[in-house]
């Protein structure tokens, strides 16, 4: 099996800072690939690197066959990228965008290819106007019509549908799998949204102060890390220790949480050991409890200290 | 190379043009040098004038020389345009296609030089409506508009590749004030220098501005052919700042 993304003992410095810590992952032709992980976990830096905007410090990159560094022409011929931030020039028309992405990339039959993105992605109308008065999802297709213009290979997409609306968020998640359907077209992309990485993304590694710590289908790494969370209200006082065999347990105001694996089987079980439950909620594993689980972030741990704060800040108004 | 530098001046182009600011500052500019400071010496007596500048009009000595003052400026426009599209993250869209470093250089100094040009034609319109009198040669015209676009060109990627690798916006306003101001006072793009002291003499022999103002005067004002060696002076500053400026714009242009 040929691979189409190699990133082998890849590791860049900031200065001092360790942005990426010897990652290694082997991405297939036509596979979906995401890299999953908090702000500043190395997902950009990665991208970077694949695109050629910055030098690892040292180990490989390397897309279809070519090394990043020694052979980055060829490189950026066949790769396609889609930035976080939408880069499109506002003061310039549509189509006059794509004209200098076609010419750059070389593209022969541009003009041809141009109109076909443009009508695809519900453009064509809007072609002749200045960019800067499209809307935010209008600028983001004209994105990747451009970055689809040369027909790359690998498509590199750094958090693609953020700041998009419902709607063109599922649109573009289509586009995207349309695109690596229909044409093959091998995709890296990196997201915080764990629904967009469960939807698309036949592989995901989870990436954290740049080190890769999983790696896997989302179903494997569901089984492999992920924990269901049964949280009970209980009516008297509950003794955990007959719980414990059960998994991890926490009491909380009044509340009996649970962090096991099979819960809908142990449920009864619980149920009958605690004898007075008033109501039972089950959380079954999803990709963001395996997210929390592997990076330890914490949603409840950063609400109690914005507590603390506002209320030292109240304090200190007085 | 030539596809990509033809598009990318494309761009530079048609964001010039398309600017209401810019057409602003290139009729205002060349207003406020004309009005001011080119009639700054009007009331002195023109046996003075003769004798100092070999013209009984500053304003008409001083037109060539303005406008070698403001192709250089140009290049500050180059440089501010480069950290822009660094802000706004579009050398990142351009850096991750197969297009040279180079490449991104020279259409910027193409466009800054397109818009030195235009403003010095507004500027020499409004020489010729305020009443300078030209004497023009034509073959000289001829080496002057080439130096001119030399000249701009060999500013521009001075400008940039001191710049290349940072973001910072204040950078071509430093770089700014560390070049023009120097060459400016050190040509003689607005005093003659045979009333220079030696050494000073000697610095404006070192300055393309010097070479590029004389062409300028020969044309316009004198309406003699320049001497061969004015050229030459022209074309090696801008063959040296070539080779030069691409190579650093090449190894050091930074993506952001």
């Amino acid at each position: 099996m040929e691979y189409a993304i190699e990133a082998i003992e890849l590791r860049k410095l900031y200065g001092d800072v360790i942005a990426l810590d010897r990652v290694t992952f082997h991405i297939k032709k036509g596979e979906i690939f995401g890299l999953l992980g908090p702000n500043g976990a190395g997902k950009t830096t990665t991208i970077k690197i694949f695109t050629g905007l910055t030098k690892p410090t040292s180990g490989q990159a390397i897309v279809a066959g070519f090394d990043v560094v020694k052979n980055a022409r060829e490189v950026k011929k066949r790769v396609g990228w889609i930035a976080s931030e939408v880069i499109v020039d506002d003061e310039l028309t549509g189509w006059e965008n794509l004209e200098i992405q076609a010419k750059l990339t070389g593209v022969k039959n541009w003009k041809e290819r141009a109109q076909d993105l443009l009508k695809y992605f519900n453009l064509w109308e809007a072609a002749n106007r200045p960019v800067g008065k499209y809307s935010t999802g209008m600028r983001k297709r004209l994105e990747v019509a451009m970055a689809l213009l040369h027909s790359p290979e690998v498509l590199f997409m750094d958090e693609p549908t953020i700041g998009l609306d419902v709607g063109a968020r599922v649109g573009l998640w289509e586009v995207v799998e349309r695109i690596n359907k229909d044409f093959g077209v091998t995709v890296l992309l990196t997201t915080h949204y764990m629904e967009e990485a469960e939807r698309l993304c036949h592989r995901i590694a989870i990436i954290n102060k740049g080190r890769i710590i999983a790696i896997g289908t989302p179903d494997e790494l569901k089984t492999k890390y992920g924990t269901d969370i049964i949280e009970l209200e209980v009516k008297d006082k509950v003794d955990t220790s007959v719980l414990s065999k059960f998994g991890e347990v926490i009491l909380e105001d009044g509340k009996v949480i649970i962090k096991t694996k099979n819960a809908e089987e142990i449920i009864p079980e619980v149920v009958k050991a605690i004898g007075s439950v008033k109501s039972v909620k089950l959380k079954k594993t999803s990709l963001d409890t395996v997210f929390m689980n592997l990076t330890g972030a914490s949603i409840e741990g950063e609400q109690v200290n914005i507590q603390r704060l506002y209320r030292r800040i109240r304090l200190a108004r007085r | 190379m030539i596809r990509e530098i033809y598009v990318l001046y494309k761009r530079e182009f048609l964001k010039l043009i398309r600017s209401k600011y810019m057409w602003f500052m290139m009729i205002a500019q060349p207003l406020m040098w004309i009005l001011f400071f080119g009639n700054s010496l009007a009331g002195m007596p023109s046996s003075f004038l003769n004798q100092y500048f070999g013209v009984s009009n500053y304003l008409t000595y001083m037109l060539p020389g303005m406008i070698s003052i403001l192709m250089m400026t140009m290049g500050v426009f180059a440089s501010m345009s480069l950290v822009f599209d660094k802000r706004v993250g579009y050398l990142k869209r351009i850096l991750t296609t197969p297009t040279p470093k180079s490449a991104i250089g020279l259409a910027k100094a193409l466009g800054a030089v397109t818009r030195g040009i235009l403003t010095m034609s507004i500027l020499l319109f409004l020489g010729i409506v305020l009443g300078v009198q030209f004497t023009v040669n034509l073959i000289a015209l001829l080496e002057w508009f080439v130096s001119l676009v030399a000249v701009g060109i060999g500013f521009s990627l001075i400008f940039m590749a001191l710049t290349a690798n940072t973001a910072d916006v204040q950078a071509p306003g430093a770089v700014m004030n560390l070049i023009t101001m120097p060459l400016m006072f050190t040509s003689t793009a607005l005093f003659p220098k045979q009333f220079f002291p030696s050494w000073l003499q000697i610095i404006s022999e070192a300055n393309p501005l010097t070479y590029l103002t004389e062409i300028g005067r020969s044309a316009l004002v004198y309406g003699t052919i320049p001497s061969l060696s004015h050229l030459i002076a022209v074309l090696t500053f801008t063959a040296v700042s070539m080779v030069l400026g691409t190579i650093v714009i090449e190894k050091t242009l930074t993506a952001e």
